[in-house]
């Protein structure tokens, strides 16, 4: 038995979704900055937090629609790229790498200022840098070396970190002092908004479950629970935080410390209640800047795939099998922005604004995506779980424009890195990228106005490469029936899995075909002057999903290539390509081509395919710009002048219905029951069509036709009628 | 239980290995059905589309040399959780035994470690199995715990004895050693050097495994023998 090829286990369950993304989130934002949002918007800075939760939730919602269409590494990226094309896709890959970075040093710098605050031999500036700088360095070096199943490591890191969380908040409620939060919001609503754009970047995390999408078991039912769940939890947990921080100590004394929250816990809980929390800050400051690390080498991936980096990046150590250059350049810009804290006096505050800035962009930009992809609605995206009205289209109009609104409270020294690394994007875009991707957006068909007739010819590819004279003839055959409407190809590729588990990535495999597709199409749909799509998909029962689609597109016509094999003058194929003529709604033609198409011949046999056999003969003979021969077949009591008729008649027919004269087709007649006279008829011609369900008759003239032609090595068209 | 007509076992085999252990074992436990589990480890920090990228030609390559020419089904998986894969893998291919490949040139002395596990009938059964297409001897071995019975062990020992012989195994080649040192593992280990093969049961996972992490038997990995390790299936 052979192997069909290798597959990837998805391992990630609901479990380790969850403290990804929770562990991700809950990290240096919930112990470090509720001090500064204490002083730029006072106990309103639960409201903060709230609004920030809020426009999570949002993200996490549009992500999880389009995770569960595509459950493959990269997360919004992804998506992105798919929906908007490269360019915008070059501006959320950097946008969400750069992001990751921002994020890494402002959970490094956090976890120094914990270690550095509650010792008493330790101060300033300094050693914060340098501690935050040798955990990263300590970081660094786990992941360059490579872990396996950390999960339930991380299990216990999470674990244990929101226990002290939940203890504090759950003891702390009893210690507020209604006096401390009055009043509530000195800096007014503004000052809400500013601060909602520095304490976002303690969301950040949710999106981590899409971005690893492809390793997830039961990618469509985790995503959405895990993302959603953990948004609204951690959201929840934060806004009792906050509250509790400023009702336990008046926010002008919170504002001051770099340790807020341990120095809120020493008031109720006593120095254990500190330790405690200065513990839980420093582990989940290492959890959530190892899983951006994590994070950020799938989304170098993604980039990677689509040619938008260079492959060199995504090159696995040759030992540890860790992408080691992605980890180590990642580490490498993040020390620098560490470093940058020794001269920069706001350096925490200002690493949160600037990740939240790029992932406030990159989730905007998801939200159109969405848009994009429902008005679309591309074949292959099928979400299983599907945002109801009327939370589509509500929940990305506002997503967008809320996260507009808070991008616009900004400090302006953050729009302006923020814009930088946009404008690197584009830069990066114009510069490399353009010419090396291989994806199309779906934008341009988005805003198109839908064609109002198309006259669409499907054509199964198991090759792209090797199959460009059949989709040469398809084009064609798409063409000479454009009086039906804009021509148009579809290539459906389908990758045959074993079996279809949960447990297993296969979607990788269909996003790899997609691109091979893609990537062959292009040129050829520039060269015939069609539009041309391409439909990758994975099936377990290849004839099953080549049915679906011809349901799906309802084409004129669907064109299958066969090696032209006959054995007792029947076609020699798979289950598959039997199953598909025998049951597809639409004309098949079952084509093997051995050379030039040049001038087809029909024949007229007197079966039901007569008029699909004569209708194909003249499309093909359209390729070369040749004219069609249509023989009447007499055999038996069927004499010549009745065959002739018969050619006529049908000749009438088709040109009448396609807009011809009877006039383009040569109609001639052939003796059907003598061999000599039908192998000479067919040797003038260079492709022969005939009446697939001719060849019931056994021995008859279409048999003895496709054993001619195989001998004479004639391209032989076998049509069946849909009627 | 009905005894198992059809003894399908899996055989991982780690494939990032450039030298991966030769299948001689295998050959010779021929009448059976062999399910060859070639896995690539990826670490956490790698998608495993990256590593599968990079790697699928070689894996597929070293897995080929393994099959060659055997009669076996292949499967090639890229996995961050080599234990996670050969449990699905396993299920998907219906394997009554996972086999822990190392050298042998024969199997004449096959060990089967007994707890007072429910697993115990199928372990027997396997056993049974794997007697009938040889002409190997079993010992049954059963570690006594410090505070338990002694009467328990001779008890479990003496019912799969004759379970064994009422499966059709000679009762010739049925012995049966029962030990009180309490330090089960290492006389497993100890012991397992002497015969050919180890038949045992999968380890129900404690607590501490469930957190820290899954081992799928910790005396499989010190055993210098080959071992087949006996499924649960509820």
């Amino acid at each position: 038995m052979s192997v069909e090829g290798a597959e990837l286990e998805r391992t990630l369950g609901f479990v380790e979704a969850m403290t990804l993304g929770g562990g991700t989130m809950i990290g240096a934002g919930i112990f470090i900055l509720p001090g500064i949002a204490a002083r730029n918007a006072g106990p309103a800075s639960s409201i903060s937090y709230a609004i920030a939760g809020f426009v999570a939730l949002l993200a996490a919602l549009s992500l999880s629609e389009l995770a569960t269409a595509m459950p493959i590494a990269g997360g919004s990226y992804h998506y992105v790229n798919r929906a908007l094309g490269s360019l915008s896709g070059s501006i959320v890959g950097w946008g969400m790498w750069s992001g990751l970075m921002f994020a890494s040093a402002f959970y490094m710098v956090g976890f120094g200022q914990y270690i550095v605050e509650p010792v008493p031999f330790l101060d300033g500036r300094g050693y914060i840098i340098l501690l935050g700088l040798a955990g990263l360095f300590l970081l660094t070096g786990v992941n360059y070396y490579g872990t396996e199943e950390s999960s339930s490591l991380q299990n216990v890191m999470i674990g244990s970190e929101t226990a002290v969380i939940l203890v504090f908040v759950v003891v702390g409620v009893f210690f507020i002092q209604p006096g401390n939060l009055d009043p509530f919001a000195p800096a007014g609503a503004r000052g809400v908004v500013a601060t909602t754009g520095i304490v976002f970047v303690s969301f950040l995390g949710f999106e981590i479950i899409a971005t690893v999408a492809g390793e997830l078991k039961n990618p469509s039912r985790i995503i959405p629970l895990s993302m959603i769940l953990s948004v609204v939890l951690v959201t929840v947990l934060y806004v009792v935080v906050m509250l509790v921080s400023t009702g336990v100590i008046p926010y002008g004394r919170l504002a001051d410390s770099p340790i807020p929250v341990a120095d809120v816990a020493r008031s109720y809980l006593g120095p254990a209640g500190s330790v405690a929390i200065v513990f839980a800050a420093i582990v989940a400051a290492i959890s959530s800047s190892n899983s951006s690390i994590l994070a950020a080498s799938r989304v170098i991936y993604a980039m990677g795939r689509d040619g938008v980096v260079t492959e060199w990046l995504n090159t696995s150590h040759p030992r540890f099998f860790t992408p080691h250059r992605a980890i180590v350049t990642t580490s490498a810009f993040t020390a620098a922005l560490v470093l940058a804290g020794l001269r920069v006096d706001a350096i925490v505050s200002l690493l949160a604004e600037a990740a939240s800035f790029s992932f406030l962009v990159a989730y905007s930009l998801v939200h159109v995506s969405l848009v994009v992809f429902r008005r679309v609605d591309p074949n292959e995206y099928d979400p299983s779980f599907s945002l109801p009205f009327p939370f589509y289209p509500v929940v990305p109009i506002f997503g967008v424009v809320l996260s507009l609104v808070v991008l616009s409270q900004m400090a302006p020294v953050i729009v302006l890195v923020g814009s930088g690394i946009v404008a690197l994007g584009v830069v990066w875009y114009a510069v490399y990228a353009r010419t090396r991707v291989v994806g199309e957006g779906l934008l341009r068909e988005a805003i198109r106005p839908a064609p109002t007739d198309v006259n669409r010819v499907v054509v199964p590819v198991a090759n792209p490469e090797t199959q460009r004279g059949l989709l040469r003839l398809a084009a064609a055959s798409a063409h000479a029936s454009d009086h039906v409407g804009e021509p148009q190809l579809v290539a459906v590729n389908v990758v045959h899995v074993e079996h279809d588990s949960p447990l297993q990535n296969v979607e990788a495999d269909r996003a790899g075909h997609q691109r091979d597709l893609l990537d062959a199409a292009r040129e050829f749909a520039d060269e015939m002057d069609v539009t041309l799509r391409t439909r990758a998909l994975t099936a377990t029962d290849t004839g099953e999903a080549i049915l679906n689609v011809l349901g799906e597109e309802r084409p004129g016509e669907v064109l299958l290539g066969w090696d032209g094999d006959t054995r007792e003058g029947k076609p020699v194929t798979g289950s598959t390509v039997t199953d598909v003529v025998a049951n597809a709604p639409c004309d098949v033609a079952l084509v093997s081509l051995r050379g030039k198409v040049g001038t087809p011949v029909a024949l007229v046999t007197g079966s039901p395919d007569d008029a699909a056999v004569v209708r194909r003969a003249a499309e093909f003979a359209s390729l070369d710009g040749t004219v069609p021969t249509v023989l009447g077949v007499s055999s038996g009591d069927d004499d010549e002048r009745a065959a002739r008729g018969r050619a006529t008649d049908v000749v009438s027919e088709v040109a009448a219905a396609t807009g011809r004269s009877p006039d383009d087709y040569h109609v001639d007649v052939v003796d059907g029951d003598s061999d000599a006279s039908l192998e000479d008829a067919i040797g003038a011609f260079e492709t022969a069509c005939v009446g697939y369900q001719g060849l019931e008759a056994v021995g008859g003239p279409v048999e003895r036709v496709v054993e001619t032609a195989a001998r004479n090595g004639q391209n032989v068209a076998l049509v069946r009628s849909s009627t | 239980m009905a005894p198992i007509d059809e003894l399908t076992i899996l055989v991982p085999v780690d494939l990032s290995d450039p030298d991966p252990p030769r299948l001689g074992v295998v050959d010779l436990l021929d009448p059976l059905e062999v399910v060859l589990l070639g896995y690539f480890p990826v670490p956490d920090q790698a998608e495993p589309a990256l590593i599968r990228g990079e790697y699928e030609d070689e894996a597929q390559s070293r897995l080929r040399d393994l099959v060659a020419g055997r009669d076996l089904t292949e499967v090639l998986v890229f996995t961050h959780d080599r234990e996670a894969t050969i449990d699905r893998v396993a299920d998907q291919y219906d394997c009554d035994a996972v086999l822990s490949v190392r050298e042998a040139n024969e199997i004449d002395r096959v060990l089967v470690p007994l707890r007072g596990d429910v697993n115990v009938e199928r372990i027997v059964s396997v056993t049974a199995r794997l007697l009938q297409a040889s002409d190997a001897t079993v010992t049954l071995f059963h570690s006594v715990a410090e505070d338990a019975d002694e009467s328990y062990g001779e008890f479990l020992l003496r019912g799969a004895t004759d379970r064994l012989v009422e499966l059709g195994i000679d009762e010739e080649r049925v012995d049966w050693e029962l030990s009180e040192s309490g330090d089960r593992k290492a006389e497993i280990v100890q012991l397992g050097d002497e015969y050919d093969i180890v038949v045992l049961g999968e380890s129900e996972p404690s607590l501490r495994d469930r957190i820290i992490g899954r081992v799928l038997s910790h005396v499989v990995d010190e055993l210098t023998s080959p071992a087949l390790i006996v499924r649960e299936t509820e």
